[in-house]
């Protein structure tokens, strides 16, 4: 059974493929074709197959993270996308939450709106709090309506009507009317992508998936047909933010759901090889070019946000809960008027990239102090393929940083490490700290290409005394997919008393809801075996507008009481405290619909050398206050389980580089992680 | 000629150092935010965190509200000069609130202010400011802007010690407690105050020894003189004239009276921003009154949001400006004047040095003013099936002025504040209302090369009988200012229709009893324009009417020349 996971990046597109249960994992990376992501995705499967003489009829799983629709709604390539609402109502996507989006600075404007105000067309309709019917829906007006924004260039439509989470039928019939008179016309209903209360959060995501849905219909159309031509016989499926698996007819139905696919993935294969390697409370710390992302892992279970925003405008659905720091390989750092050194937010992203990159990028960036100290190597990265010319970052440090704040060449690189560090730490710190964690007993777990690199200055400055290294933590997102299951989420909002009365209305939505997926899974082929079912209760004391989510057992569903008393733990946990004599406010429920898929046991770590085998060559590297040291360079590739490093040393592999302070000490752990302690 | 200020002897310390402060004001924050009980720390967000060293300066802060900035500032002094450092102990802390007496800015906003000792010494201070529902006076919620004197308001508290060893003296908090419609609200957020207060303090203490006493020294003269030499850096390159500008209150608070001015004169000398209110109105019988450390922190959120937004709040900021006011005047008034009310009044401080500065900064940096109100709607009564008592009360947002090369934003909340509106939906589900419309105020935005942002519209019909409005509100007679030629932004306007009869009110609505069926339409104010409306691109014009955000008449009046000239070129 062969498996390949992909995760196609800003620069790189990277494969995992897995060919036998319990056997090596072998990595494969090529350059990201960002006009077409799916040229790359199709070059790198037909390189593995070659390469490695796979037929691809043997070609059992094809898993992929994409930023493609991400990308359309950061930079606005989605299509022309009209809106629909009830009559009073067209200005909620433009009013928003009202709020402005820097509190001191009204230079940087409230995003513009995904829909125009001239493409937003109300109808007559209304429906009451209660779901009642105050004014029928005007089906000749929708009609007169939708003709006019065809005709004004409108691609796709989205259909976002008040209190249809409890009363959809209007948005039905209106869905149902548009797609019989013009049947290819991309059309989303906010009732269908998040039955829930809240009108401008649920029209937001509609619209986002209406602006998205046609351009990714046809990507996902695209890339089926070419691995099918290739003579792979499985859909290719797509991650999505909650860090499940879409199957292709559910991803084109809601692409939104996809807008942070890689990074979700990653989160998800950090939680399972971390837990496999004894430590499941971790925070994962995945250093990208122009970004960091951080998130909590607790007791082996990722964290969920119901709501993020994307460049801007919110997308509710569920979501791995990650936080994004402005900080990454390529932010670039500079001495402001006032004899300030800051470092970031500005980026060099990809292209120009690090000066050392040669890429036309001709400010110092964090790689470039990273290469200035040889902590990167200096010659080249990604076993040869990317040359680096340490020269070219030198000299934008000198004359950018060093000369203007009067210190060494050293020294203004260093200090871009260790502010970047601080930047990141005091993240990491807010992170747990939010969730109720304490910091001291979690690890720090280091991936993407300068995760690793970072990590022993970041967990320092945070006082984290461990750090765990996946193998090629350059493609863990590309592993993660390899490790995820199908899944979709079903929600509906309640806002019943959690009461006798209430509970029996929950238990019976839950009932409906698991049908649905239970419906779904069936119809992606899912063998009722491997069917399962997370249910979740999202609820408040009366006053309150932040619902906390309680997950419930669904067999046997629990009583009314257990679930009070479940809601009053789970509210001293976020808050501290709980109210147990004040009423709970059901707010909604959630389903989601697990197909697990057959997986590879992990492999463990065999065969290897040691430590003096894998010697590379001896590096003079800046290690801080310490100044210069020779340190020893290994490969990290080649290093057997057990191995030990006690030593400052540096640890390369292909996709990033290890960097080991003196106080730490390196062992490699059976599965090949590189489990870092800190006597600090 | 300024003097040239030194640079920071070690910026890269400077800088870990400064993050390394940051983040344990975040951790104060997000223990306050999660430990706290009422929803207006907890949800609202409206409470504020900060450290200082062992002189009062103060070295970071975390507020979502622009009205907090420096407002912990207050409090400190105030400590330092009734408590002799040598009388404090390790684990002590002091509480404080009152205006008048400990640099508060109104009753609701209780502080805390701990001592942080190292090695037997203090060498800093940790404080946070919450803002508490209710602490007595003559309304629910404590903030009446009829209130005729701070004793109106409720319990006024002068700097005193309420923890020993960091136990919290329960008869000063019963004291306490005992002066609030929710006494057990009170008192476990007095307690959580002093917790995240020891928490500040274990956090900054450690830092201290880790980084050693002298290190943080040096890295405290670098941040704040780095700071204000940020600051004066902007301020030495406006040129050193004189420029004033006023704004004006609709009335004195009641609803009736006079307009009341606001008069504010800006100058730069000698390396300091001046800010002087020469000129202002005397103070009001309401409680629209300004305490000093209100619009101290009115000011210092302009001037970091005119001049520099990134700029860190720290006392280096504080140190650059200099702000004198007359007293017995609306900003600065004498006690025991009310103050509970004092939001709008300081939006309008906030409209004021905005205009004034737009004589002193470069165009590209220049904005209209924007509706610079806090519009506080608000419908109770009881509901028509359970006859369970209920409050609907929102603030909502307005136009944002223009700046050059934007139009101004619609509908957000602008200068002091940034609350979020209720969702339509919520507010059905809550109340015995029906919203009949939600949307942008046609026509509001002032005119111009870059038009203001629209206001909203808000449009309610009341289904219960019985049901009291009130509205604390502004703008309904002066709209706000164009720049460079722009227009004025339209009025907020507050329309009844009961009986078939409509009728207009004013922007105090105090307690009025309506039956079911009737509408409330409540228009906020739009933006003011940039530069004139002779050059406003005619793909702009054309756009705002397709999307109809400006009707054809109101384009006729204010754009017609260029309206009609694309007309002609269209056929």
């Amino acid at each position: 059974m062969v498996r390949i996971g992909i995760d196609v990046g800003g620069t790189f597109t990277d494969f995992m493929v897995s060919e036998a249960d319990g056997g090596e994992l072998s990595y494969f990376k090529t350059p990201s074709t960002p006009h077409d992501p799916s040229e790359a995705i199709l070059t790198g499967i037909r390189t593995i197959l070659e390469t490695r003489g796979i037929a691809a009829g043997k070609v059992a799983y094809l898993g992929h993270g994409t930023t493609v629709a991400t990308n359309m709604i950061i930079k606005g390539k989605g299509v022309t996308t009209g809106l629909i609402t009830t009559r009073g109502f067209r200005d909620v996507l433009a009013i928003g939450r009202q709020t402005r989006p820097y509190l001191y600075d009204f230079h940087k404007e409230k995003p513009e709106p995904v829909v125009e105000r001239c493409h937003r067309l109300e109808v007559s309709e209304r429906v009451t709090a209660s779901g009642d019917v105050l004014q029928p829906l005007d089906l000749e007006e929708l009609g007169r309506g939708v003709e006019s924004l065809l005709t004004d260039g409108v691609q796709a439509i989205a259909i976002s009507f008040l209190h249809s989470y409890r009363a959809p039928e209007h948005e039905k019939e209106a869905e149902h009317y548009i797609r019989e008179r013009w049947p290819d016309l991309y059309v989303t209903r906010s009732s269908a992508v998040l039955p829930e209360f809240r009108e401008f959060e649920r029209t937001s995501t509609a619209v986002l998936n209406a602006c998205v849905g046609p351009k990714m219909a046809h990507y996902l159309d695209h890339l089926c047909a070419d691995t099918r031509e290739l003579g792979i016989g499985v859909e290719p499926m797509t991650i999505h933010s909650n860090g499940g698996l879409l199957p292709v007819a559910a991803a084109q139905r809601f692409p939104v759901a996809t807008c942070l696919s890689g990074p979700a993935a990653g989160v998800i294969g950090a939680a399972i090889v971390s837990s496999l390697a004894g430590m499941p409370d971790i925070v994962t710390f995945d250093v990208g070019g122009t970004s960091t992302d951080v998130s909590l892992v607790s007791g082996g279970q990722p964290r969920f946000t119901r709501s993020r925003d994307v460049a801007g405008p919110p997308v509710r659905l569920p979501m791995v809960d990650i936080t994004v720091i402005g900080a990454g390989g390529g932010s670039i750092a500079h001495v402001d008027a006032s004899g300030g050194l800051k470092v970031g937010p500005r980026s060099a992203g990809a292209v120009p990239g690090p000066a050392a990159y040669g890429k036309g990028g001709d400010n110092p960036t964090l790689t470039d102090a990273n290469i200035v100290l040889n902590r990167l190597n200096p010659v080249s990265l990604l076993d040869g393929r990317l040359p680096v010319d340490r020269d070219a970052a030198c000299r934008t440090v000198e004359r950018n940083l060093a000369d203007r704040l009067g210190i060494s060449l050293d020294e203004a690189a260093y200090g871009i490490i260790r502010i970047a560090a601080a930047n990141m730490a005091r993240a990491i710190r807010a992170v747990t700290v939010e969730q109720g964690h304490d910091i001291r007993k979690l690890a720090l777990f280091a991936f993407g290409g300068g995760g690793p690199l970072h990590a022993t200055e970041v967990a320092r400055e945070a006082e984290i005394r461990r750090i765990i290294i996946p193998r090629e933590p350059g493609t863990m997102c590309a592993r993660g997919t390899l490790m995820s299951d199908i899944s979709l989420d079903f929600s509906r909002t309640l806002l019943e008393r959690a009461d006798d009365d209430g509970w029996s209305v929950t238990i019976e939505t839950l009932e409906t809801l698991v049908r649905r997926g239970d419906a779904w899974l069936q119809t992606e082929g899912i063998a009722a075996s491997a069917r399962v079912f997370n249910a979740t209760v999202n609820a408040y004391y009366v006053g309150q507008n932040h619902e906390i989510p309680v997950s419930v057992d669904l067999s046997p569903i629990p009583s009314v009481t257990a679930f009070r008393e479940a809601f009053h733990h789970a509210h001293r946990a976020a808050y501290g405290t709980c109210f147990p004599n004040r009423q709970v406010v059901i707010v909604s429920v959630a389903v989601q619909a697990v197909g697990t898929i057959a997986k590879e046991s992990p492999a463990l770590l065999t065969g290897g050398k040691s430590l003096a085998e894998a010697f590379k060559e001896r590096r003079e590297v800046y290690l801080g206050p310490a100044g210069w040291q020779a340190l020893n360079v290994y490969r990290r590739d080649v290093l057997a389980a057990g191995e030990m490093i006690i030593d400052p040393a540096i640890l390369e592999e292909m996709s990033s580089t290890t960097v080991l302070l003196s106080g730490q000490t390196g062992r490699i752990d059976r599965y090949g992680n590189i489990i870092i302690d800190d006597e600090f | 000629m300024m003097n040239e200020v030194s640079r920071p002897a070690d910026s890269v310390e400077m800088e870990v150092f400064s993050n390394r402060l940051l983040s344990i004001t975040e951790v104060m924050a997000i223990h306050m935010m999660k430990s706290s009980f009422s929803a207006q720390i907890k949800e609202r967000r409206d409470f504020s965190v900060g450290i200082f060293d062992a002189e009062g300066h103060l070295l970071a802060q975390g507020t979502h509200i622009p009205l907090h900035l420096g407002s912990l500032l207050g409090a400190l002094e105030t400590t330092l000069a009734c408590v002799s450092i040598a009388d404090m102990r390790d684990g002590d802390s002091y509480i404080c609130n009152d205006p008048y007496l400990a640099g508060g800015t109104h009753l609701p906003d209780i502080a805390i202010v701990t001592p942080v000792f190292l090695e037997g010494g203090v060498v800093a201070f940790v404080a946070n400011i919450g803002h508490h529902t209710d602490v007595g006076g003559i309304v629910p919620g404590s903030i009446a802007a009829g209130a005729k004197s701070i004793f109106e308001e409720g319990i006024r508290i002068p700097v005193v010690r309420i923890a020993r060893d960091w136990e919290v003296d329960g008869n000063l908090l019963a004291v306490i407690a005992a002066n609030s419609r929710l006494p057990d609200e009170r008192a476990l957020d007095l307690r959580v105050q002093v917790t995240v207060n020891r928490l500040g303090s274990e956090q900054t203490r450690a830092l201290f020894e880790r980084m050693g006493i002298v290190n943080v020294r040096a890295a405290v003269r670098d941040l704040l003189s780095y700071t204000s030499h940020r600051l004066i850096r902007h301020v030495a390159a406006v040129p050193e004239k004189r420029c004033s500008f006023e704004s004006r209150l609709d009335d004195d608070g009641t609803g009736q009276g006079r307009p009341v001015r606001i008069v504010v004169t800006v100058w730069h000398e000698a390396g300091k921003l001046h800010v002087d209110f020469t000129g202002t109105d005397r103070q009001v019988v309401g409680a629209m009154n300004v305490s000093r450390n209100a619009l101290k922190a009115s000011v210092y959120y302009c001037v970091k949001t005119l001049l520099d937004p990134e700029l860190m709040p720290n006392s280096g900021l504080f140190d650059a400006v200099t702000i004198s006011a007359p007293p017995g005047s609306i900003v600065s008034p004498d006690y025991p004047a009310a103050c509970g009310a004092r939001s709008i009044t300081c939006q309008k401080v906030a409209r004021a040095v905005f205009g004034a500065f737009r004589g002193l900064l470069p165009a590209g940096q220049v904005i209209a003013s924007s509706h610079d109100v806090l519009p506080v709607i608000s419908l109770s009564g009881r509901h028509p099936g359970s006859g369970a008592y209920y409050v609907y009360a929102e603030a909502i947002g307005g136009g944002a002025g223009a700046t050059a090369g934007h139009d101004g934003m619609d509908a957000v909340q602008v200068h002091v504040t940034n609350s979020l509106n209720m969702p339509s939906e919520v507010l059905e589900i809550e109340f015995p209302l029906l919203v009949e419309e939600y949307g942008l105020a046609i026509d509001s935005g002032g005119n111009g090369h870059y038009r203001g942002g629209l206001g909203i519209v808000r449009q309610l019909r009341v289904l219960a009988d019985e049901t009291v409005l009130s509205v604390r509100s502004d703008s309904h007679k002066f709209g706000a200012d164009g720049v460079h030629g722009g227009g004025t932004g339209q009025v907020g306007a507050l329309v009844l229709q009961r009986d078939g009869a409509v009728q207009e009110m004013s922007s105090k609505v105090d307690g009025l009893v309506l039956d079911a069926g009737t509408t409330v339409r409540f228009t906020t104010p739009g933006g003011g324009g940039f530069g004139s409306a002779k050059i406003r691109p005619v793909s702009a014009l054309m756009l705002d009417l397709k999307n109809g955000v400006l009707t054809r008449e109101q384009a006729l009046r204010d754009y017609g020349d260029i309206l009609q000239a694309a007309e002609r070129a269209e056929f």
